[in-house]
């Protein structure tokens, strides 16, 4: 069993380009990624997530605007088949590393997704409450923000979070580490159920 | 699920028969911890507003013109190189008898092997989609491997790199309980010739059953004869054999989400007359601290305490004693230990390999850094994260970089 993967040419071609970069005397400090080449790649996701990632169809997440750390490591999750969502593995194994780092790039700069529906202000409550008791704002900031490798959680589809959080809860979903598990252990779908709307509609 | 369930149940069974009096037997193995408990205590204000969470590991390549090598500061006569880079994620390094260097890792579920070929030293994946395959051992021409609920061995493997043969599946054998949370392992070979290795505590604070959670065990090599060497650990992530004593110390990280200066990683030592001791968690922490969330009546009574502590939130992991010839004496004996650094800290501390002098017995420990510039303390930022140390056959010593997937060699002389 001898395994190949796109991450040893990654290596080489990264290497490639900055030795370039070097001789053409520009090499300094750049923004991690490249937004422009990262677009281009971006167009086998559209279709899925809509243009700029602005999820248009049910039960797919909003990228647009997303944390730049958490789109990397979570891109590198999927197409190597750790965080198992059908066709995305398959989709994602023409990428190497660089080009989800500048596909994760492209979908950072996005401006922000805001979900549209009607806000329920009993099940708003319900929503605030548990994250109250969950702490959500620890990580996530105060305003649901996220930060570096910790995602933007506000304004997220509200069927996309719900989902998300009840697979977290029933160890269907892995993380860069288990804080989440832990976190919605013990949540009813309710009470799940009203935290996504919590979210959805701050 | 139900297989695992069942496994769990088994074990904590055996387990349970083997270690506690029998009024306790019939205790249930341990439920998945109450997640308020999980993150500290029902203290959430303790985590409002500061906004600290783990840092997570990025688990894409550095290529080598990103390492900022020259920050590192070493002290005088002392030098300090990039030796590998391109394994994303890469932590807990062995050393094959040819040379391979194995190293194991977490989210990422890779282990890489990093050898010469064509004259150049290179990075290969050896096995994938594992879950959080951090603890790796090299014995005998096999390397070990364990992940978090499976334990693999791959014969003969530094003559098959270039075809990775199925590993014998092991798993079965150690009953590693599957809970995740802090239970990705480390692996040793103790002077007894077993395998050592340790199960964590799966939450941050708890209650845990003390006949499943909290220990560092010993196996016979094929995963038979298991006994338990040390009891309430929270979680250790490295341990190593005094070269005179034989006897087995190890790191240990202090709980968090308490505050900014508790409670202390500790670096144990378990004394020969007292195998099987009790190291403290979840009641007793650091130098002797009794908790303040779970208190108990003498909660430090019979705890072993630690031969020195290792700074709050630091995250003390990978140890090994220095027996090589190349550095200077002050050295010979010496616990190296890698500090990944804090999280749960406003100010930033740890990001450093430590050496730690302390008599065989444990007496009189003192502290020196030896490879320190991770961390900038101006700016409280890090750019990378120390995870493991090994020694080379030439005395050098490996530093393995999870941030970076890089290992440094420090050298001294020449």
């Amino acid at each position: 069993m001898q395994l190949h993967h796109p991450a040893r040419r990654d290596f080489r071609r990264a290497f490639f380009i900055l030795a370039l970069l070097a001789l053409c005397g520009t090499a300094m400090a750049q923004p991690r990624g490249d937004a422009a080449r990262g677009a281009v790649k971006a167009a086998a996701c559209a279709a899925c997530h809509g243009p700029e990632g602005r999820a248009p169809l049910p039960g797919m997440p909003a990228l647009a605007g997303q944390q730049r750390e958490f789109l990397e490591t979570q891109l590198v999750l999927l197409r190597e088949g750790l965080r198992n969502i059908p066709g995305m593995e398959g989709l994602l194994r023409q990428f190497n590393d660089r080009d989800l780092i500048d596909i994760a790039a492209y979908y950072s700069a996005a401006k922000p997704f805001t979900e549209s529906g009607i806000r329920d202000p009993q099940k708003h409550a319900a929503g605030a409450a548990v994250s109250q008791g969950r702490a959500c704002g620890s990580c996530h900031l105060s305003d649901y923000g996220g930060q570096r490798g910790i995602p933007r959680i506000i304004n997220q589809r509200e069927d996309y979070l719900a989902a998300t959080l009840k697979a977290y809860r029933d160890d269907r979903r892995v993380g860069s580490d288990t804080n989440m598990n832990a976190l919605m252990y013990g949540l009813g779908d309710q009470e799940i159920e009203a935290l996504a709307h919590y979210l959805a509609h701050r | 699920m139900l297989t695992s369930t069942l496994r769990t149940l088994a074990g904590a069974a055996i387990l349970a028969v083997m270690t506690i009096p029998p009024a306790l037997a019939q205790q249930k193995p341990a439920a998945k911890p109450d997640p308020r408990v999980a993150m500290g205590g029902y203290h959430p204000e303790r985590m409002d507003s500061k906004g600290l969470a783990p840092h997570a590991t990025p688990i894409t390549i550095t290529a080598p013109e990103n390492i900022p090598v020259n920050r590192l500061q070493v002290p005088p006569g002392f030098k300090v190189e990039l030796w590998a880079h391109g394994s994303p994620g890469a932590r807990m390094m062995a050393r094959g008898d040819k040379g391979t260097v194995f190293q194991g890792s977490r989210a990422i579920g890779r282990v890489y092997a990093i050898r010469e070929k064509d004259g150049k030293r290179v990075s290969q994946i050896i096995a994938e989609k594992l879950v959080q395959p951090n603890g790796v051992l090299f014995h005998n021409g096999s390397l070990y491997v364990a992940a978090i609920n499976k334990v693999l061995r791959y014969d003969d493997i530094e003559n098959n790199l270039d075809s990775i043969p199925t590993p014998v599946d092991m798993t079965e054998a150690f009953k590693l309980p599957p809970e995740v949370h802090h239970n990705w392992k480390f692996l040793a070979l103790g002077p007894d010739g077993k395998i050592y290795i340790q199960v964590g505590s799966p939450c941050n604070l708890c209650e845990i059953n003390p006949g499943v959670h909290g220990q560092i065990r010993r196996y016979n090599l094929d995963g038979s004869g298991m006994e338990i060497v040390a009891r309430g650990v929270r979680n250790s992530v490295g341990f190593d054999f005094h070269p005179q004593t034989g006897e087995l110390w190890f790191t240990d990280n202090g709980r968090d989400w308490a505050g900014e200066d508790v409670f202390e990683e500790e670096l144990n030592r378990v004394p020969a007359d007292k195998i099987g001791g009790h190291f403290g968690f979840p009641y007793c922490h650091a130098n002797g601290q009794p908790d303040p969330d779970i208190r108990v009546p003498n909660a430090c009574a019979n705890v072993i305490l630690p031969v020195i502590t290792l700074g709050a939130h630091a995250a003390a992991l990978g140890m090994r004693f220095y027996t090589g010839k190349m550095f200077p004496s002050e050295y010979q004996g010496a616990v190296i230990v890698a500090r990944r650094g804090s999280w749960n800290r406003t100010v930033k501390n740890g990001y450093d390999v430590l050496r730690v002098n302390a008599t065989a017995d444990g007496k009189n420990p003192k502290v020196t850094p030896l490879v320190t510039g991770f961390l900038d303390k101006e700016k409280n930022a890090f750019w990378g994260r120390p995870v493991d140390v090994m020694q080379m056959p030439d005395g050098s010593m490996l530093v393995a970089d999870e941030q970076n997937g890089a290992i440094y060699r420090v050298s001294y002389g020449k």
